[in-house]
């Protein structure tokens, strides 16, 4: 067993080194320069540009780029039009936003919710920061380095305290994270091909199909069962599923003591796996890993949910390690959704010591509901660009655009309310049954 | 007049002498009861100190980077071995400020449920 999980660990890291550099929503862009633009050149339509480590070029504008649009002495990335011929310029983004106090304020507040949320369920807060941070003027490169940055520092506070509460099996944390790194080469690779053979349109319908497919029907199904839980006495019974994989005695079987499950690795694997493969394709491996644990390892939403924190710490610093030698975190950025989402999720994994274990579900299961919404809004254009529908019209698109964003938005504030009722009650219930101790105690 | 140690003790004897050990156990709980009590309000205390030093540590770590903003995105971005400086910030303000949000929560009186 030990063997086993060792041969694991080491597999699990030298995956990675043996492919590319991979991470959760895809690698580091490598045909990217870093630099500052220092004169431009009108006549010729030239710039120069001194990248990062001194080394000077003179790049050309493309026509399409007016010499307004060139801002000197700021950090940009510039991506290169290598079928234009040399040193032409296809694209340039700032690297660094201008901070303005309802940006600031607004990173505050969703960093607050998304740590509450990833505290509480154990993965969240992911989904709507990455695009949050785009809306905010952040390019697409650096938000996601932003995010995964943040996300590793707040899952390991997470875990800590849900640790100490008894939540964690640090074992199943192992074996699912290493098991879903892997998960995400091989995500990766299939993005790749994807995109090699349908072009960008054809990789943003997959990943969106996939991601209201997953979302949909894993998100119906905990809902059900949440509810069911609701409607009984609100304790969990392990699945059926769960319980016949239980009895399957294939080599090597493994022991989760927190869990209370003992399990064969044929069965963990595998959810560890698809956990990655979803990570590396909709950015949320936790919504299908939480489910994977309960449903088909066995694990309690209180013990799967608090594992998760773990996973996503695995990941996240592996993720985190890739983006920061390529140069791409913001950790301005990072540092603003810290400062409140390192409360939050602390909060958030106080908040399950109140509540019952269907909460969990019923808080997950509604978040997958509404952002499968906020994707399913993103297809119609996605199909238009593959030529499988009538272009749409200019007011419908933003219209889709504008539903997509807001509903990931409903969806952070709708979990945020949801948690803070379920914490407050459970903490006046407790309070009254303390009340009530005390008084039969003296009394 | 108030009862000492000794007085106790000299009572739980006396009461065990006379043939009654059960009140004798009684009186000598009640000083471990007394002992304990003061032990429990210490623990109740709520951390006001380590709260105010992590939060000003925490502040003063946010205060350094935006003050310094033009630095810091140049020298954090360079890439390869320089990802040690974003990795390692991130890590710095998990332990400080992750520290101080634990015990503003608990200042705040908002604790896990302890098990009756």
């Amino acid at each position: 067993m030990r063997k086993f999980l060792i041969v694991l660990i080491i597999a699990g890291f030298l995956a990675p080194l043996l492919s590319s550099p991979a991470f959760a929503a895809g690698p580091p862009p490598k045909d990217i320069l870093k630099g500052v633009f220092t004169q431009v050149d009108a006549q010729q339509r030239t710039v120069s540009f001194t990248k990062d480590g001194g080394e000077v070029m003179t790049l050309t504008l493309p026509e399409k780029m007016a010499l307004e649009e060139v801002s000197l002495n700021k950090k940009v990335m510039v991506s290169l039009d290598t079928h234009a011929g040399p040193g032409v310029i296809k694209e340039v983004d700032r690297m660094f936003m201008d901070m303005t106090t309802s940006k600031v304020v607004a990173l505050l507040l969703v960093g607050m919710i998304g740590g509450l949320l990833s505290g509480f369920i154990g993965s969240g807060g992911a989904f709507v920061l990455t695009p949050a941070m785009m809306s905010l003027g952040v390019p697409g490169a650096v938000a996601v380095a932003t995010n995964m940055c943040h996300k590793f520092p707040k899952a390991l506070v997470g875990t800590y305290k849900r640790f100490k509460y008894g939540q964690v099996d640090l074992k199943l944390a192992a074996v699912m994270g290493v098991t879903a790194t892997i998960g995400v080469q091989l995500g990766i690779q299939m993005q790749k091909y994807i995109l090699n053979t349908y072009g960008n349109a054809g990789s943003n319908l997959y990943v969106s199909v996939i991601f209201v497919a997953v979302l949909v029907l894993v998100g119906g199904y905990v809902f059900f069962d949440a509810y069911k839980l609701a409607r009984g006495d609100g304790g969990e019974k392990v699945s059926k599923l769960a319980l016949r994989l239980q009895k399957m005695e294939l080599w090597p079987m493994m022991e989760f003591k927190v869990a209370k499950v003992r399990i064969s690795a044929w069965v963990t694997v595998p959810v560890g796996l698809c956990t990655g493969l979803l990570a590396a394709t909709i950015a949320v491996g936790g919504f299908v890993g939480v489910p994977g644990m309960i449903y088909v390892v066995g694990a309690s939403a209180m013990v799967a949910s608090a594992t998760e924190l773990g996973i996503a710490f695995i990941m996240g610093a592996w993720g985190s390690v890739q983006w920061g030698i390529s140069g791409l975190i913001d950790i301005r950025l990072a540092l603003l959704l810290l400062s409140t989402s390192l409360i939050g999720v602390q909060l958030g994994a106080l908040g399950t010591t109140y509540v019952k274990d269907y909460m969990i579900k019923l808080v997950m299961a509604s978040v997958m509901l509404v952002v499968a919404v906020s994707r399913g809004a993103m297809i119609p254009g996605y199909l238009a660009a593959l030529n499988l529908r009538a272009p749409l019209d200019h007011g419908m698109a933003t219209f889709l655009d504008g539903l997509s964003f807001w509903t990931l938005v409903a969806a952070l504030g709708l979990s945020g309310i949801i948690i803070t009722i379920a914490m407050v009650v459970g903490m006046m219930k407790d309070r009254a049954e303390k009340k009530v101790l005390t008084a039969v105690s003296h009394g | 007049m108030a009862i000492t140690k000794f007085d106790q003790h000299a009572m739980a004897a006396a009461f065990s002498e006379a043939g009654e050990p059960e009140t004798a156990r009684e009186i000598l709980k009640d000083t471990g009861a007394q002992k304990k009590q003061p032990q429990a309000h210490h623990q109740a205390k709520k951390p006001y100190l380590s709260t105010v030093i992590l939060g000003v540590l925490s502040l003063t770590a946010y205060y350094y980077v935006f003050s310094n903003e033009k630095l810091v995105t140049d020298v954090f971005t360079r890439g390869g071995i320089y990802a040690i400086w974003p990795l390692g910030t991130a890590l710095f303000v998990s332990f400080i400020h992750g520290a101080f949000g634990s015990n503003l929560l608990t200042v705040l009186g908002l604790e896990a449920k302890k098990s009756h």
